[in-house]
């Protein structure tokens, strides 16, 4: 017998033939890339279309706190994409629809983690896992051994359909209209690779939800979303769905637009398809900050949209496998391994009670219950995945799910069994309570591994979860429901427009030196699938930030009224309450003080190099500058008010003063006899700060100074709705928020 | 060791003063004054995730935890690609680990101790040593050969049970030299991993 001794060897025949095939290429692609065969920029998209990411300080560079150091990768120049080292370890990305693992993938994908990354395997709030500190050539052999396991990374990121999610209760749900994972699993599966997807010019996330009202889904915030119902139709019982388009968190958030009220089960895929070709055909190519649906949608209207979807959907050839699957809807049902059972009273394990409180939930099936997994962050262990494999082989018949909220699922956990589940969790460390709860705290790589963070999400998470969890026992029960969200930066991956209490990454220049901050995002409704998105209020330091979540908390369980959910609490007492918090905690010690303030959760590093040089004009202009931005900062928050008021239009303008005002500040640094007048500003920011680019964001380039030329253009047409004065509101705090960082860098403070 | 990866733990000395978080900052210094010549990148923090890898020190070629994975603390070298041929890996990556535990141990602010006769070995490399007898046989051999030199005592070599575990296996040496001691037997600190 031979001894196989590379992985393609090893698994040859127990890989999909097609799915082998693609590994292969691929793995070419690597070795012509290395000989310089393959333009840097196609293999990046190359490498991308298959999940593999870069990672910060993938450009060769680190901040160490005092100055950047080159790290001296082996490969010398050699690039896996632009600014991008080749040696430099990266993320990847595997996509998993609608979050379902078997036990089997789950070993392997331990196993993956084990030997190729750094014992860690991240739950993402898309319900896929990722691996981080994974060398690019180590990929191919992680990818076979994936596809062995039936797991393909193809279109895990890239201009592609994303990962299908869908809400992990969906077949165990009493409130679901019906199962919708039969349709999600074979529309993932349909659009994976389809001709009518892979020439978008930006990402496309699907979502399903078995109902309206709940949270699971989260369908308010993706490209297509599609919720189960149900018609009579001829004394009928109907299948179909509420389809939803558009919507997107991002920087600027947009809720999705209704579609069609009930779209029926045979028309879902022939219509996707349809919304992905007007997708490729009409959305943005030049600019990514607009590429994404919900641009197309609220450029064409939703009517005109329809009309394109509709037209292109006449013109489909038509497709077995749109309609083949509904032939057997139960392909996908789950046989529970054991007999439904009722909990027996008795004395339980210690800890299982308050377990069962927070992480377990009836299912729809008599006798049987839903096990959440707590895991911190998102992450858990090898050896914890091979014990959350081999629990499901003992109670549940392989059944479990990565959840958006970054935990594990187990359903069909007969309820008897739930005492004996609960310490086999244990003894894996995996037993603690308070799933979904206010010490679940979600967030985003952020600046751990992400090139694009600007704040630790992730050591501010870590940090509140420390600190609530001591208390949580305490809480009344109102406010151990909340939900903290953490983004690192404006790109929403943590969610945190949909928290109770979200917070976006930022910085401040403060007492000449950079300080982590992160802006307070209230209002944001968790329920009926991401219902409403919140705004920012004002930046707190971040070390301040735990202090504001437990004043917000205190207040919110003393002043609460029967039954007020705490958006409700929050639109009471209004924002210029939650405002007065957020302005007694701007302020922090000076460095010499306390220097902990200036470096960020978790990262003892100097946030800012602190070496600005006080020349003759910066003693003058600076404050002046940093009057100018906090005046904008005012206005902004105006602005909101007015919005809460109801009044749009008002909104919408006070938002593009702030955006004036923030020009205004900004340039005055460069023509200090600048006037008052809007055309003025907009033109000498356009020449000082644009044209010579000295205002673009390192990532997003001239996006943020766009949303203002555009507010410019279209000045007093975005208060005309709700909608529009939300979007406008947005895109001023993301202009703003640039404003201070090309301040920062005028001053010295970064690079 | 046809095993190209592999994990190298030193087990601590159990301390009431014990503090993960203070170890970050030590790391960090590590990169920024290139305390030990190997390429270094980046510190993370696992230190939320119970019994796991706990402050992780990223290089190119190997990674160094502090962490918990097996249930007790202790650090690990974890040998991710490239180093030295097969004859030479083990030897390398014990040099490798006892230097910076022996750094460690130097950090007066950590105040901690390291028992340096109890390490466990890891072969995170399934495809080139499978958990299994011939494995365990051939990986058995070459531990004792090179810690008998180098510790200069008898070795214990006992397999961790675990099926679906990379095969693992727990040293014990009968004497207990100083870190120092250990070093200077592997032939002082090492030039940069490759």
């Amino acid at each position: 017998m031979t001894v196989a001794t590379t992985w393609k060897q090893k698994l040859a025949g127990q890989v999909r033939e097609d799915w082998a095939r693609e590994i292969d290429i691929f793995e070419t692609q690597i070795e012509l890339r290395k000989k310089g065969k393959v333009e840097e920029k196609l293999f990046a998209e190359t490498r991308l279309r298959r999940g593999t990411y870069g990672q910060r300080y993938d450009n060769g560079q680190r901040h160490d706190g005092e100055k950047t150091q080159t790290l001296p990768y082996p490969s010398g120049e050699l690039t896996k994409g632009p600014v991008t080292m080749w040696d430099a370890p990266g993320m990847q990305r595997i996509k998993i629809p609608y979050g379902k693992l078997t036990a089997e993938q789950l070993d392997t994908l331990s196993e993956l983690a084990e030997e190729y990354s750094d014992q860690i395997l991240h739950i993402t709030t898309r319900q896929d896992i990722q691996l981080h500190f994974i060398h690019i050539e180590d990929t191919p052999d992680l990818m076979r051994r994936l596809a062995a396991a039936g797991i393909t990374t193809r279109e895990a990121c890239g201009n592609t359909v994303r990962n299908v999610t869908a809400c992990p209760y969906a077949g165990v749900c009493s409130t679901e209209s019906f199962d919708v994972i039969p349709y999600a699993d074979a529309l993932a599966f349909f659009l994976l690779g389809h001709p009518d997807t892979q020439d978008f010019g930006r990402k496309f996330k699907v979502a399903f939800s078995g109902c309206k009202d709940e949270p699971c889904g989260l369908t308010n915030f993706h490209d297509a979303g599609a919720i189960a119902r149900t018609r009579t139709v001829n004394g009928e019982l109907k299948r179909g769905f509420e389809y939803y388009v558009g919507g997107g968190l991002g920087a600027v958030p947009y809720p999705a637009t209704l579609f069609d009220e009930f779209l029926p089960e045979e028309e879902l895929f022939p219509i996707t398809q349809a919304v992905c070709r007007v997708f490729a055909r009409l959305g943005e190519r030049d600019n990514r900050a607009r590429a994404r649906l919900k641009f197309v949608v609220k450029k064409l209207g939703i009517e005109e949209f329809k009309r394109l979807v509709l037209e292109e959907r006449a013109k489909l050839r038509p497709d077995e496998r749109w309609t083949s699957f509904l032939k057997d809807l139960h392909v996908t049902d789950e046989k529970p391994l054991k007999a439904g059972s009722e909990l027996a009273p008795g004395t339980y394990p210690a800890g299982f009670d308050a377990w069962r409180k927070t992480n377990v939930h009836p299912q729809s099936q008599k006798g049987y219950s839903t096990a959440k997994v707590t895991l911190p962050l998102g992450d858990f262990t090898p050896g914890q995945g091979r014990a959350m494999a081999d629990l499901a082989r003992r109670f549940t018949g392989d059944s479990m799910r990565a959840t958006v909220e970054q935990n594990m699922l187990f359903r069909w956990v007969s309820n008897a069994d739930l005492p004996a589940f609960y310490q086999g969790l244990v003894a894996a460390g995996l037993g603690a309570a308070g799933a979904d709860h206010i010490t679940d705290v979600t967030s985003c790589p952020g600046t751990d591994t992400c090139k694009l963070g600007i704040s630790s999400s992730r050591g501010l998470a870590t940090e509140l979860h420390k600190q609530l969890s001591v208390i949580s026992d305490q809480l009344d029960p109102a406010a151990q429901e909340l939900h903290i969200k953490c983004s690192g930066c404006s790109n929403s991956c943590g969610q945190h427009h949909v928290a109770d209490m979200g917070f976006l990454g930022v910085s401040r220049n403060m007492n000449g030196r950079r300080v982590p901050h992160f802006q307070l995002v209230i209002g944001g409704q968790y329920k009926n699938n991401a219902g409403s998105y919140g705004l920012a209020i004002g930046a707190i330091p971040s070390k301040h930030v735990p202090k504001a979540v437990k004043t917000l908390t205190d207040r919110f369980v003393a002043e609460k009224q029967d039954g007020e959910s705490f958006q409700a609490f929050v639109a009471r007492i209004g924002k210029k309450e939650i405002r007065k918090l957020v302005d007694q905690l701007a302020v922090i010690p000076s460095y010499e003080q306390d220097p902990s303030y200036y470096s960020d959760w978790g990262d003892p590093r100097e946030y800012t190099i602190g070496d600005l040089g006080v020349g003759e004009c910066a003693g003058e202009v600076v404050p002046l500058v940093q009057v100018g931005l906090a005046d904008s900062e005012r206005e902004l928050f105006e602005a909101q008010l007015l919005l809460d008021e109801g009044s749009s239009d008002s909104a919408a303008a006070r938002a593009f003063s702030a955006m004036v005002l923030a020009a205004q500040a900004l340039t005055r640094e460069k023509n200090s006899f600048l006037g008052e007048g809007v055309d003025e500003i907009v033109s000498e920011f356009r020449t000082h700060y644009y044209d010579t680019k000295l205002f673009f964001d390192p990532f997003a380039g001239g996006k943020f100074a766009h949303y203002f030329f555009r507010a410019y253009e279209h000045r007093g047409e975005a208060g005309s709705s709700k909608e529009g004065a939300h979007q406008l509101i947005e895109e001023a705090q993301l202009f703003v928020e640039a404003a201070h960082q090309c301040y920062t860098r005028i001053a010295g403070a970064l690079p | 060791m046809l095993s190209e990866r592999l994990q190298l733990k030193l087990y601590l000395e159990p301390s009431a003063h014990f503090e993960l978080e203070a170890l970050i900052p030590v790391f960090h210094r590590f990169i920024r004054d290139q305390v030990i010549k190997d390429l270094l990148i980046d510190v993370v923090d696992y230190s939320h995730v119970p019994a796991g890898p706990g402050v992780v020190l990223i290089g190119h070629a190997a990674d160094f935890y502090v962490g918990a994975l097996d249930g007790a603390y202790g650090l690990i070298y974890s040998r991710k690609r490239g180093g030295p041929g097969p004859d030479a890996r083990l030897e390398d990556a014990l040099r490798r680990l006892i230097n910076v535990a022996r750094l460690l141990e130097q950090e007066h602010g950590l105040g901690w101790r390291f028992k340096s006769n109890e390490l466990s070995l890891r072969l995170t490399d399934r495809l080139h040593a499978p958990n299994d007898d011939g494995t365990f046989a051939a990986t058995q051999a070459e531990v004792v050969a090179l810690f008998g030199r180098v510790y200069g005592s008898d070795i214990a070599v006992e397999r961790v049970p675990a099926a679906k575990e990379p095969l693992s296996v727990r040293i014990k040496a009968s004497s207990s030299p100083s870190l120092e001691a250990l070093l200077e037997k592997l032939g002082g600190p090492p030039e940069a991993a490759s």
